[in-house]
C-alpha cells in the first residue's frame, strides 16, 4: 500500500506543481528517494540535506529510526524546510 | 530587437523588457521564486535562458528555459563525485560554449570547481583538471565561498579558455579545459604579506576577455585592476591614475573598443593596503570609472547616478551588450538597475526596489 508524501511549496513547484505523491516504499528513505525531486533533498553523497526535516504522521523521523524507519503503508510523510535564513 | 535584462536576485530572477533605445524598461513578475540567482544569462546560440540557482535548504542547481522564462527545467543530480571529499556548495556562473559546440556550456561553482555539459544542462560532468588541480591545497575561499565565477573562451583559439576562482586566481587552458596553468604573474595578493606575488592564491573578483584584441584580458581583483595583453602570461596593475580605490568587484567592457573598461570601486584602498573592510562604493556616492586608453587613466562617469549613495555592485552585477555605442548595465544590492545606452556617458535608473541584485546580464526577447 502506498504512503503519501507531502511536499512544501518550492519542491512542489519543482515537481511540476504536484504537492503530494503516493509511493510504494518500505522505509522513509525509500519513499523519499522515489520522489522526482529526490536530488533536492539528498546531496550528491546520498545524505539528506542538513536543513530538510521529515515528519511521519506528525512525528520527527529522528525520534524513530530516521530514514530507516519502517513503513506499513498507512503513513503520511511530510517534508519541512527547517526554519533558518532570512 | 527588444532588449532583455536578466537581473538575478536573492529572491528569484527578474526579466526587464527594454525599448530599442535602451532607455525605457519595464519589469516582469519574478520567476524562479525561492531561488537565489547567482547568475543568469541568455545563450546567444538558441535564445535559451540559463540560471545558476541556489537554495539554502535544497542546494545548488542550474535552470533552463526555452520560452523566455515562462517555464523552466532543472539540471537534476548536479554534484561532485561521490567518492571525493568535496561537495557542491553553490552554482555561480553559466557560460555558453562556442558556436560550433551545440549543447555545450560551462558552469563555475563552489568549492572552486568547473562543470561541462554537452546536452544543454541535462547532465554535467565535473572538469577533473580543475577539481584535482595540483595547487588546490593553496586555494582559499573568499567571503562568498571558493567560487569559480569567471569563464572566458578565447575566440582566437578553440582550445584556449580562462577561468577565475576566488581565491585561487586565474587559470588558462590550452587544451579545451583538460589541463590548467596558473596565469597570475604580476597580480598581487596583498593579504599575504609574506608572499604577495604567489603562483596561485590571488583573489580575482572578475575576469573578462576582449574578443577584439588577441591576448587582451581585464581583471578586477581584490587587490587592484589589471590588464593583460599576453593571454595572462603577465598582468599590469592600473592604479594611481584616476581610480580612487584598488578594491571593487565587477568590470565591464565595450566590445567594440578593446581599450575601454568600466569599474565600480569600493572603499578607499591604495596598494599595498588590503581592501574589503566596508565594501560600499567609494566616497559616499555611486561612482563608475571608465578608461578609454587601456587603463592608463580613468574618469568618473556619473551623469544620472546618485551623488549620495553607499551601495554594493557584486562581481556578476555588471554587463555590457554588443551594440555600438555599448550599453552598460549594472544592478545594486539595494535593488536598483542602472542602464547607460552610451558606454557610461549618461545613466538611467530603470528599476528600483527589487530584491538584492546578485547578477546582471543582457539578452534579447525571442
Amino acid at each position: 500500500m502506498a504512503v503519501r508524501v507531502l511536499l512544501p511549496g518550492l519542491l512542489a513547484t519543482q515537481a511540476g506543481g504536484k504537492d503530494s505523491f503516493d509511493v510504494d516504499a518500505a522505509t522513509i528513505g525509500e519513499a523519499l528517494r522515489a520522489l522526482p525531486i529526490a536530488d533536492l533533498i539528498f546531496d550528491e553523497g546520498g545524505e539528506l540535506r542538513g536543513l530538510v526535516n521529515v515528519y511521519v504522521d506528525r512525528s520527527d523521523m529522528r525520534i524513530r529510526d530516521g530514514l530507516e524507519t519502517a513503513l506499513d503503508g498507512q503513513e503520511e510523510i511530510q517534508i519541512v524546510a527547517a526554519i533558518a535564513g532570512g | 530587437m527588444t532588449p532583455m535584462i536578466l537581473a538575478g536576485t536573492r529572491k528569484g530572477l527578474f526579466l526587464l523588457r527594454g525599448d530599442a533605445d535602451r532607455r525605457s524598461w519595464t519589469v516582469d513578475e519574478p520567476t524562479l521564486e525561492g531561488w537565489e540567482i547567482y547568475h543568469a544569462m541568455q545563450d546567444p546560440r538558441d535564445g535559451s535562458l540559463y540560471a545558476a540557482g541556489n537554495n539554502f535548504v535544497y542546494g545548488a542547481t542550474v535552470h533552463r528555459s526555452t520560452d523566455n522564462g515562462k517555464t523552466w527545467t532543472r539540471s537534476e543530480g548536479l554534484g561532485l563525485p561521490e567518492e571525493g571529499e568535496l561537495k557542491l556548495e553553490k552554482t555561480w556562473h553559466v557560460e555558453p560554449g562556442r558556436d560550433s559546440e551545440s549543447g555545450r556550456l560551462w558552469l563555475g561553482a563552489a568549492p572552486g570547481v568547473l562543470f561541462r555539459t554537452d546536452d544543454c544542462g541535462e547532465s554535467w560532468d565535473v572538469v577533473e583538471g580543475v577539481l584535482n588541480h595540483p595547487t588546490r591545497e593553496q586555494w582559499n575561499p573568499g567571503a562568498g565561498g571558493m567560487c569559480t565565477h569567471s569563464i572566458q573562451l578565447d575566440p582566437a583559439d578553440d582550445d584556449r579558455m580562462y577561468i577565475g576562482i576566488s581565491a585561487a586566481g586565474v587559470f588558462r587552458s590550452e587544451d579545451g579545459g583538460e589541463t590548467w596553468a596558473p596565469a597570475n604573474k604580476g597580480t598581487s595578493a596583498d593579504f599575504m604579506p609574506d608572499d604577495p606575488y604567489p603562483e596561485v592564491g590571488q583573489c580575482v573578483h572578475k575576469v573578462l576577455l576582449h574578443p577584439g584584441k588577441d591576448g587582451r584580458l581585464w581583471q578586477q581583483n581584490h587587490c587592484g585592476v589589471y590588464r593583460s595583453d599576453d593571454r595572462g602570461d603577465s598582468w599590469e596593475r592600473l592604479e594611481d591614475n584616476g581610480l580612487p580605490s584598488s578594491f571593487g568587484f565587477p568590470i565591464a567592457l565595450d566590445y567594440s573598443r578593446p581599450d575601454v573598461a568600466l569599474v565600480v570601486p569600493e572603499d578607499t584602498v591604495r596598494h599595498p593596503e588590503v581592501g574589503g573592510g566596508n565594501r560600499v562604493t567609494t566616497g559616499g556616492r555611486l561612482g563608475v570609472y571608465r578608461t578609454e586608453d587601456g587603463g592608463q587613466s580613468w574618469d568618473l562617469v556619473v551623469n544620472g547616478l546618485p551623488e549620495q549613495a553607499w551601495v554594493e555592485v557584486l562581481r556578476e552585477g555588471m554587463a555590457s551588450d554588443r551594440e555600438d555605442p555599448a550599453g552598460i548595465y549594472f544592478g545594486t544590492k539595494s535593488g536598483s538597475v542602472f542602464v547607460s545606452p552610451n558606454t557610461g556617458d549618461e545613466w538611467i535608473e530603470v528599476a528600483r526596489h527589487l530584491p538584492a541584485i546578485l547578477s546582471v546580464e543582457v539578452g534579447e526577447w525571442q
